[in-house]
């Protein structure tokens, strides 16, 4: 008996040895992967950080010490794209968390043609962001798109057509809303889902109670969605922080930081510049996910 | 009594229909628009139901001599397709390996899948870059597919290793017991069980990686490479565009990965409200 036992014990710890070699077998290729993409060109960034980085990759960068990161705190180009991305992400992630609130406690009621409409309304977050800039563009044009059309002489909200693409602040507008249309239905998405799981024996002792359906809210389903608001804000401010692609597309006027370092490294050639300002970056969205972004994703 | 609620219902779907036109409005102008003739498209004020409708701007898109929309489209379809492919097979082997099997470092490693998770895109592409032409993958495929893994593998592993996890134990357990190998359980228990989960985890990554510009901008410049993304951007950027033209490619963008969407977004949008995707 006591042998059986102790047979049984040392192959259980074989057992557990090689079940953990095989944890770590399988999860080799992830590493190997993550080291490669993401490890190791962060390291090789900052080393680029402090070069004056030749154009031609056959010739030696030469080491400037601080240099970039002098040159960067001294841009007043800097700034004003600091400032342009806060302002660019705190209206975003408010628009699309609010829109995206408000959408889901709307279709939290049943009604018919429900999944249909809820599978419509995803298509703005699914569709290629090249394929949907260029409707915007076209209509937000300032001569015959149907923004201004209706804007101007239906609405009559503007009095003189506002120029969406070049006009700084107007620009702005332009894609502030783009961005909120495109991601609202995730924050849509998520709310609906919490939304689904609020116990509904709640809102009827409330309802004995006589709680108006705004009391209810504001007692018994708020409270229930704080989680997935803040995992969705979260995530969205690290996200919209280092955005590029639609505002690249739509226009020149939107310099936030994401289009800055583009057109650093391949506008103006200065990849070592163009490094410091990707490790900016880096620090403030580490910084971000430290504080907020793991315990979003933790949920 | 009743008759408030009959205005209550009203207003509901009401709002509900306001919600959907406004937000599908974009999407109605892209297909009124690439059925337009081109005078139609410019003209003022706008047509929002077209008059005359036209198909020559289909033909135009799929006329190799105006734009080669096949070969793009073959390029992007070979991007995405690997990248998911690549992403699927290391995504379910660590994914495993996380919500089952127990190793030193396995909680670091879960939750720091999470953090890379949300570096990549702009934050990447110069160091990138760098890499990628010192070791001559310049204008190659296979550097669009690596970036693009950085951006979705996390995404893959969360949602697979999710749907592992509810997957019961003693199943497994039980197979081990009648003299399986943990391997062959993996195998032949686990990953049968979990083809749903597998395809729409698929699906979503092939669909970031349709949908992907900035890497294909960055790192592809010869013409036949390119994908479908950029091959838009430059439609747009050539001298004489039409808007009818280039609805019409943006539509024929769109709707692979909407129909694929579509058919798996039950699936998906449960693991987007789990894993949160990039956007």
């Amino acid at each position: 008996m006591q042998k059986s036992v102790k047979v049984k014990k040392t192959k259980s710890g074989l057992m557990q040895r090689r079940e953990s070699r095989l944890g770590i077998l399988l999860i080799l290729p992830t590493l190997i992967l993550i080291g490669a993409v993401i490890i190791y060109p962060i390291c090789y960034n900052v080393v680029l950080s402090f070069q004056k980085v030749a154009l031609n990759p056959h010739r030696p960068s030469k080491f400037i010490g601080l240099k970039n990161y002098v040159n960067l705190f001294g841009d007043p180009e800097f700034y004003r794209s600091l400032g342009v991305t806060a302002a660019y992400v705190l209206v975003t992630v408010l628009g699309s968390t609010i829109l995206g609130l408000l959408v889901a406690l709307l279709m939290n009621r049943p009604f018919k043609g429900r999944k249909v409409a809820r599978s419509l309304l995803l298509l703005s977050y699914v569709a290629p962001v090249v394929a949907t800039v260029y409707v915007w563009k076209y209509m937000f044009n300032g001569l015959y798109g149907v923004v201004n059309y209706i804007t101007v002489d239906v609405l009559h909200i503007f009095e003189q057509a506002p120029m969406w693409q070049d006009h700084p602040v107007y620009s702005v507008m332009l894609v502030v809303f783009y961005d909120i249309w495109r991601v609202f239905p995730y924050a849509f998405l998520m709310i609906l889902a919490a939304l689904q799981a609020v116990d509904e024996s709640l809102y009827e002792a409330a309802q004995m109670d006589g709680a108006s359906a705004w009391n209810r809210f504001w007692a018994i389903t708020f409270p229930e969605l704080i989680p997935s608001i803040s995992a969705i804000i979260s995530l969205r401010t690290i996200w919209n922080f280092y955005k590029f692609d639609d505002i690249y597309l739509f226009t020149k006027q939107v310099p936030v930081l994401g289009v800055y370092l583009y057109e650093t490294a391949f506008a103006v050639h200065d990849n070592g510049g163009a490094a410091a300002i990707t490790i900016v970056l880096f620090v403030i969205v580490f910084a971000f996910v430290i504080l907020f972004g793991r315990k979003a994703v933790r949920k | 009594m009743r008759k408030k609620k009959l205005a209550m219902k009203i207003l509901h779907y009401a709002l509900v229909i306001l919600v959907l036109v406004i937000t599908l409005f974009p999407f109605y102008i892209m297909l009124t628009t690439a059925f337009k003739t081109s005078e139609a498209a410019v003209a003022y004020p706008p047509q929002i139901i077209p008059k005359d409708v036209t198909l020559q701007h289909f033909k135009d898109v799929l006329n190799p001599k105006i734009f080669p929309f096949g070969r793009y489209f073959l390029n992007s379809f070979k991007i995405a397709l690997t990248t998911a492919g690549i992403a699927i097979v290391v995504g379910s082997m660590a994914a495993y390996s996380l919500s089952r099997l127990v190793f030193p470092g396995r909680i670091i490693f879960k939750e720091s899948t999470l953090v890379v998770y949300m570096f990549s895109g702009i934050l990447l592409v110069v160091p990138l870059f760098k890499i990628v032409s010192s070791i001559g993958l310049n204008d190659s495929m296979w550097a669009v597919v690596i970036a693009d893994l950085v951006s979705t593998l996390p995404a893959a592993i969360y949602m697979l290793s999710g749907y592992f996890e509810t997957i019961p134990e003693s199943l497994e357990e039980a197979a081990m017991i009648d003299g399986l190998s943990r391997f062959q359980v993996i195998y032949k228990i686990v990953l049968p069980l979990s083809v749903p989960a597998i395809s729409s985890a698929f699906i979503y990554v092939f669909m970031i990686a349709w949908n992907d510009f900035l890497f294909s901008f960055t790192f592809l410049s010869s013409q036949e490479k390119l994908t479908l993304s950029v091959g838009l951007k430059q439609l747009f950027g050539s001298m004489d565009y039409v808007w009818g033209r280039m609805m019409a490619a943006a539509l024929l963008t769109a709707i692979p990965v909407v129909i694929t969407f579509s058919a798996v977004e039950k699936f998906i949008s449960g693991g987007l409200t789990a894993g949160g995707e990039k956007g």
